[in-house]
């Protein structure tokens, strides 16, 4: 594997994975490693990869195949190992990132947990013996966001509130790290502003330890791990933004805080997991954010042109439910 | 003439050294058994209030033990810190037999001590309190047997060792 920007990411988290893991995944050449998305590991079973659209997996000497069975089984101890080295061998210092199910290592790449799960009063209390991981590389796209840049910021100084509907794997998250990269570093259009990002579960800046490891610009504070009801009310009190960026909307909890935002001043973007208008309806609490017109501007994502293909607009003034 | 005197003389000095050697190793097997277990402590803290990751914690508890007692700790931090793929049992494993080489403990301490490989750092903090605790408090009843039995045993090889010379010399003349 050559050093490149493609293969930074995918270098990145191979520094996890058992020597033998390690030494498969190297044989990925740099189109497959710029388009890695996912790496499954579950025990017992074959090494899955997600490149781009495709599912295959690597046997023993590196050779892509599309069957699974001819791919290399995962062994109890990769699976014992690498979650040792995601974890630096330290389960209680990730006890919360375990009992959210995934933890979020340099690079801000995400490795979801499965395994044993002990609940409690209805919370997560504990999760054991691990099975499998799924490990998501982060990408950042610089520029993914630029045909929205004139959309979401129509005129100097306005920044529309703004909700990115797409089914999951569509490229919000990516389109969203981007619209805020931009308007905290500003451009000849827009001068930058005061962005908070309110980042619950680690994906838009891929803080590892609090710092941010993708570029979110240069005027952009983030919250980390911070659910995003409570990030929006701190950052309103806290640290004056001129626009509050949080992903995937859904609870009752998270609307009031948008309107409470939206109220203040502040403008809002984000995301919800949708794929029309109508599904959108369905959802209680997205319904109810809608006909409230809190969000000026709905733009549909979806993959016919690959993650992140602008699908449709509405402007919410003219939508009538 | 001269040469027997020499020569009892080597003799007695030398089983009486190894008399003398073999009181130290029972002195300082039960001073070792007391610095792990306040080692171990010093981890418990590392780890439950501190919630340093595990290498580091080690590494500062190698700094808060005496040698040889840090060996094992500091062997075990290192090859961690090297994210060689290697997991904690590995090297806590590593850090054992590096002290077995340096210290007088004897199977039944390298066994006890060996027993954390699989627990540390593979649980919650409350976890890693109680099984720490229960190491410790297994030194601890180490430690003490190792004290008795030195009050009672270091006199022996002491003493042991110079008579065991002077028999020596006698059947010898």
């Amino acid at each position: 594997m050559k050093n490149s920007p493609a293969t930074k990411g995918v270098k990145e988290v191979l520094a996890y994975l058992p020597p033998g893991l390690e030494k498969i995944l190297q044989y990925l050449d740099e189109k497959d490693c710029r388009e890695l998305e996912e790496i499954r590991l579950r025990v017992g079973r074959p090494l899955l990869l997600r490149i781009n659209d495709r599912e295959c997996t690597l046997d023993n000497k590196g050779r892509i195949h599309h069957e699974p069975d001819r791919g290399y089984t995962v062994s109890e101890d990769d699976l014992r190992r690498t979650v040792a080295c995601i974890m630096d061998n330290s389960l209680y210092a990730f006890e919360e990132d375990i009992n959210r199910g995934f933890i979020t290592i340099p690079g801000g790449h995400r490795v979801g947990l499965a395994g044993q799960v002990l609940a409690q009063g209805g919370e997560v209390r504990r999760v054991k013996d691990f099975s499998s991981l799924c490990i998501r590389l982060a990408r950042e796209v610089l520029g993914c966001a630029s045909p929205l840049f004139n959309l979401v910021c129509p005129r100097p100084r306005e920044v529309l509130n703004t909700l990115i509907i797409s089914p999951p794997r569509c490229g919000k998250t990516t389109i969203l790290r981007d619209l805020a990269r931009f308007l905290s570093s500003g451009g000849s259009s827009w001068p930058g502003c005061n962005v908070a990002l309110i980042d619950e579960r680690s994906e838009l800046a891929g803080c590892y330890q609090g710092i941010p490891q993708l570029n979110v610009g240069p005027r952009t504070d983030v919250l980390d791990g911070c659910p995003k009801h409570l990030g929006m009310g701190m950052a309103l009190r806290a640290l004056s933004p001129r626009v509050i960026i949080t992903d995937e909307l859904g609870s009752r909890e998270d609307v009031d805080a948008v309107r409470e935002c939206v109220n203040a001043g502040v403008q809002v973007i984000s995301t919800v997991h949708a794929s029309s208008m109508e599904e959108l309806q369905k959802r209680p609490m997205l319904k109810e954010l809608l006909n409230l017109k809190v969000f000026s501007l709905a733009v549909f994502l979806s993959r016919r042109q690959g993650p992140g293909s602008l699908e449709s607009l509405v402007r919410m003034n003219d939508y009538a439910d | 003439m001269l040469i027997k005197i020499l020569g009892a003389a080597l003799i007695v000095s030398g089983l009486g050294g190894w008399g003398l050697y073999g009181a130290r190793r029972l002195r300082e097997r039960a001073r070792h058994l007391q610095e792990l277990s306040m080692a171990f402590g010093y981890l418990e803290k590392e780890i439950t209030c501190i919630y340093n990751p595990l290498p580091l914690a080690l590494a500062h508890t190698a700094r808060f033990a005496p040698e040889p007692v840090a060996q094992l700790f500091s062997v075990s931090s290192g090859l961690l810190q090297g994210r060689s793929g290697m997991t904690a049992r590995d090297a806590w494993l590593k850090g054992v037999e590096k002290l077995s080489r340096l210290s007088p403990l004897e199977e039944e301490d390298l066994l006890l001590i060996q027993s954390a490989a699989d627990q540390l750092g593979a649980s919650d903090a409350s976890g890693q309190r109680k099984f720490l605790s229960l190491i410790q408090e297994h030194l601890n009843m180490a430690e003490q047997t190792a004290r008795n039995r030195a009050q009672v045993e270091q006199k022996l090889y002491a003493y042991g060792g110079f008579i065991a010379g002077l028999v020596v010399v006698l059947l010898l003349i």
